[in-house]
């Protein structure tokens, strides 16, 4: 069993007294790892991305990356973090009246890179996950796996160690949900580690590999699933 | 760097750019709340000098006639002190009233001229309120100027005393609201930004950007605010001293209007402004902006 690489010790998230997102929740994930995260609505897939990235903080336990505690991260020291991590929002977010290049040239100054790397750096990018040709297109000229593709194009852009997608399929139809997968285990197969969150069984059952099950904040099961 | 601050001003420049309205109005409000504060406050400064050159509320300032000897003067000199009320009775030469004259006024076309003021006596009273009775003493000395030879401007100086209490209410008064006002629109068009590029704002901090990058932009876009209300501030009072001057040409010798150091004003104004924008969007962008 390799080092874990994000280890989750007796996490809990509480929302108010009633609503608990995680109890009790022991999970490692070692480097290199493909990792979906399998459970209906609720059941607290989204929070553990959310920890990870620390757009959340346990309430109690801890969630630590190569042995740094992320709940004793300063403030400050987030933006840091996040550039280990390529974030893939579920609804793509992006920016409706900047063009495909615009969206990951807009991304990379942001996080302080020149033009002169911007310019380098996006056909890079957006080639590396065969988008290249849309370029120039706005968002609303193109198909759900398009913009999906430039959203984990954009989580590229500093190079992470750790991708995190919360429900990349969930507003594509199957092929182009396979698609976006193929594109994240490629990712994966280059030694980036990802955890996918998904209600998406039929990705699931396609691609196989490690898939942790939760129920009401705690994993009912974690298991390798080979594909037959 | 300079491509680090270029980001940061575009930034800055397209949020502007999306809430043309709203930053309109910031501006034009900040504008009228600089001109009123820093406005009034340059008016004040300029009828405090203007009062600062006239006799004091226990002086009476004494003309004498045209050509009176030395001698006559020593003796006049001795005629005033000997009055009941009067404290003292300093000399004002002639030749050095002219002199002061043409530094204090150096565009006024005095080549050539005669020296036409006359010899005069600061006469400072014990009490002010023996100041009528005074003067009368001193108007009948045979070489003090008949007519206006005797000048005491307590009058003057209380209806100046009252114009700037008039001038510094209405500027903290109508200012203080203005400004208020300013502060609520600039704060307001920056949470408009705030609102408007919550989706930028979410994608600079999933993929890493700083709080920095996401607030400096927001602080230019206030202080720009600030700085456009201040330069239009400023030709305000440029305008209004260039009227004020104009419509007081007529009571040439009674009141004039001192000369405006544009540059100074600017600069103040400048400087307020920016602090003032800085001050309104730092408040606007405190605690988290989620």
């Amino acid at each position: 069993m390799a080092a874990s690489h994000i280890e989750f010790s007796h996490v809990e998230v509480a929302y108010t007294k009633h609503v608990t997102a995680l109890k009790d929740f022991n999970f490692s994930v070692a480097k290199g790892e493909f990792v979906f995260l399998v459970g209906s609505t609720g059941s607290g897939k989204s929070t553990i991305l959310k920890l990870i990235s620390r757009e959340e903080q346990a309430t109690a336990g801890t969630v630590s990356l190569d042995g740094l505690d992320l709940g004793s991260l300063h403030e400050r020291d987030v933006p840091t973090h996040r550039r280990r991590l390529g974030i893939v929002p579920q609804d793509f977010g992006l920016l409706p009246r900047k063009r495909m290049w615009e969206q990951i040239g807009y991304a990379m100054r942001a996080v302080g890179k020149t033009k002169r790397e911007v310019r380098k750096g996006v056909e890079q990018i957006l080639e590396a996950v065969n988008i290249g040709h849309r370029a120039d297109a706005f968002p609303g000229e193109l198909s759900g796996g398009e913009q999906q593709r430039v959203a984990v194009a954009r989580a590229l852009i500093n190079d992470p160690e750790i991708i995190l997608a919360d429900e990349p399929t969930g507003n594509l139809d199957p092929h182009h949900s396979a698609e976006i997968i193929r594109l994240l285990v490629e990712l994966n197969q280059k030694g980036a580690t990802v955890l996918v969150a998904t209600h998406d069984v039929t990705v699931v059952e396609q691609f196989g590999g490690r898939v942790v099950t939760l129920q009401g904040g705690k994993i009912i099961s974690d298991e390798v699933r080979n594909v037959g | 760097m300079w491509d680090r601050i270029e980001f940061l001003f575009s930034e800055a420049f397209t949020a502007l750019r999306r809430n043309i309205l709203m930053s309109l109005a910031a501006i034009t409000t900040s504008c009228v709340a600089l001109f009123l504060t820093g406005g009034v406050g340059f008016a004040i400064k300029g009828v405090n000098e203007y009062a600062a050159t006239l006799p004091s509320r226990f002086e009476v300032r004494v003309f004498l006639k045209d050509r009176v000897d030395q001698d006559q003067i020593k003796a006049t000199a001795e005629q005033i002190r000997e009055i009941p009320g009067v404290a003292s009775a300093v000399l004002l030469p002639r030749e050095a009233a002219w002199q002061r004259f043409k530094q204090e006024n150096p565009d006024y076309p005095t080549t050539g001229l005669e020296n036409p003021l006359p010899d005069a006596f600061n006469v400072r009273l014990t009490n002010v309120d023996d100041i009528e009775v005074v003067a009368g003493q001193i108007k009948k000395i045979p070489t003090v100027s008949p007519g206006d030879g005797v000048q005491f401007l307590r009058r003057e100086r209380e209806m100046l005393s009252q114009a700037i209490s008039v001038l510094r209410l209405v500027g903290i008064a109508l200012g203080g609201m203005m400004l208020i006002t300013g502060a609520i629109l600039i704060y307001n068009t920056i949470r408009m930004t705030i609102v408007a590029r919550r989706r930028e704002f979410r994608i600079m901090r999933l993929v890493g950007a700083t709080r920095a990058t996401i607030v400096v932009p927001l602080l230019i876009e206030g202080m720009m605010h600030g700085m456009a209300g201040a330069i239009l501030a400023s030709m305000m009072v440029k305008g209004a001293h260039q009227f004020l001057a104009n419509q007081l040409e007529s009571f040439s010798g009674v009141v004039r209007v001192g000369p405006l150091d544009f540059n100074q004003v600017f600069g103040v104004m400048l400087t307020l402004g920016l602090a003032y924008g800085l001050a309104c969007s730092l408040f606007a962008v405190r605690g988290k902006m989620e």
